[in-house]
């Protein structure tokens, strides 16, 4: 019975609080992106010195991956030979959306102490929503400069495949299903999951028995 | 706890694989997606005659505005989600079959409503739309996945108790 209103709260709290959550991450995206940028930058120009010249905020909430090529005839040339820095247009908001969806989780579930445990959820999300800032780098750089990328000498680029898992799982699969996990372990002892996961320890132990005696 | 994380991470990622595998895209991903496209159609035409289906495009006869329903908005990611899941957990298989059948009905109902939305959310603004598909609607689709996940766990722990109560008494 304490379970279910646990889970009736739970559930209106989290489609209440879905919306605000969502329209204040829309007003602090670009202030919520700025270390993951910042860092995305160095690691890609220290990793491929050759090809990348800087991740950078660009116009309304934009960011852009600028490589050290020019474009010609739709193929990448050094920048002395074309009039422009070929750049593409990279949104981390595609990943960033997992913080407010986090957070609207964290603060539906009935619990005794909030702000902590957040931070602690917050700081386990910022490594992914980098790892998923880098992935949208890398499947750019393979998809616009080709074999200019894949091929170079004396750098590691993983392989085609393994960038491309990286990408659709850093898109598609993490930015949901990361602030879930995260919301299962840090609330498994609440009233709305305790009975729940209790019953699978329980079930875990008597299994562990079974095999013991078997 | 772990060792579902663990298989639940096995199993996600396997899934994920294959569909990306271009026989499994092509065999089975796009045919899914036109059905979709094809019941969002059926269900809004009987309303609003200016919509048709094509393959996986729905289109506005009059406005000629058009969506494109494309991987990542055909429900299979959460689907696998959910499979991945209901087998990390322990369970009998035919309750799991079933979780994963009912599972799947209600992860495509509220996708069609989001496809719905959002053919008429593009027409009418485009950042609107941008913003809810991006953003909103895949979040809304996994809390769908969840709650179907917590029910499904709340059934398993009923059955447990009761089976439990009735051996006691």
């Amino acid at each position: 019975m304490q379970q279910d209103n646990a889970l009736r709260q739970f559930l209106l709290f989290a489609f209440v609080l879905i919306p605000p959550c969502f329209a204040l991450w829309t007003l602090a995206a670009q202030m919520l992106a700025l270390p993951v940028v910042g860092l995305a930058d160095l690691i890609l120009k220290n990793w491929f010195p050759q090809m990348v010249d800087g991740l950078v905020f660009h116009g309304k909430g934009g960011t852009v991956l600028l490589t050290q090529f020019g474009e010609l005839n739709g193929v990448a040339v050094p920048p002395s030979q074309s009039e422009y820095q070929l750049a593409f247009s990279i949104n981390p908001n595609i990943l960033s959306y997992s913080f407010p969806f986090y957070a609207a989780l964290h603060f539906a579930t009935q619990k005794k102490e909030y702000l902590g445990g957040f931070l602690v959820g917050v700081l386990v999300l910022y490594p992914l929503f980098l790892l998923g800032v880098v992935s949208i780098c890398l499947k750019e750089l393979m998809v616009n400069l080709g074999q200019v990328f894949m091929q170079q000498s004396d750098v590691f680029v993983p392989n085609g495949t393994f960038i491309a898992l990286l990408y659709q799982l850093s898109v598609l699969i993490v930015p949901t299903i990361a602030p879930i996990a995260l919301w299962l372990w840090q609330n498994r002892q609440t009233t709305l999951l305790r009975g729940v996961f209790g019953w699978v320890e329980n079930v875990g132990k008597a299994a562990g028995a079974g095999s013991d005696s078997a | 706890m772990k060792r579902f994380f663990l298989i639940f991470s096995a199993v996600l990622i396997a899934l994920f694989t294959i569909e990306m595998l271009n026989p499994v895209q092509a065999h089975v991903v796009v045919p899914f997606t036109s059905v979709l496209a094809k019941i969002s159609a059926a269900l809004v035409s009987p309303f609003d005659p200016n919509v048709i289906a094509m393959g996986k495009v729905l289109q506005f006869r009059d406005t000629g505005f058009a969506v494109s329903i494309e991987s990542g908005c055909n429900g299979v990611e959460a689907t696998i989600v959910l499979i991945a899941a209901v087998v990390a957990f322990p369970a009998d298989w035919k309750s799991r079959a079933i979780a994963i059948g009912v599972g799947f009905l209600a992860v495509q109902a509220l996708n069609i409503v989001r496809i719905i939305s959002l053919f008429y959310l593009g027409d009418w603004n485009k950042d609107v739309f941008t913003w809810v598909h991006l953003y909103l609607w895949p979040a809304l689709i996994m809390l769908d996945v969840l709650i179907v996940f917590i029910l499904y766990l709340r059934h398993l722990a009923r059955r447990e108790e009761a089976a439990a109560a009735h051996a006691a008494g």
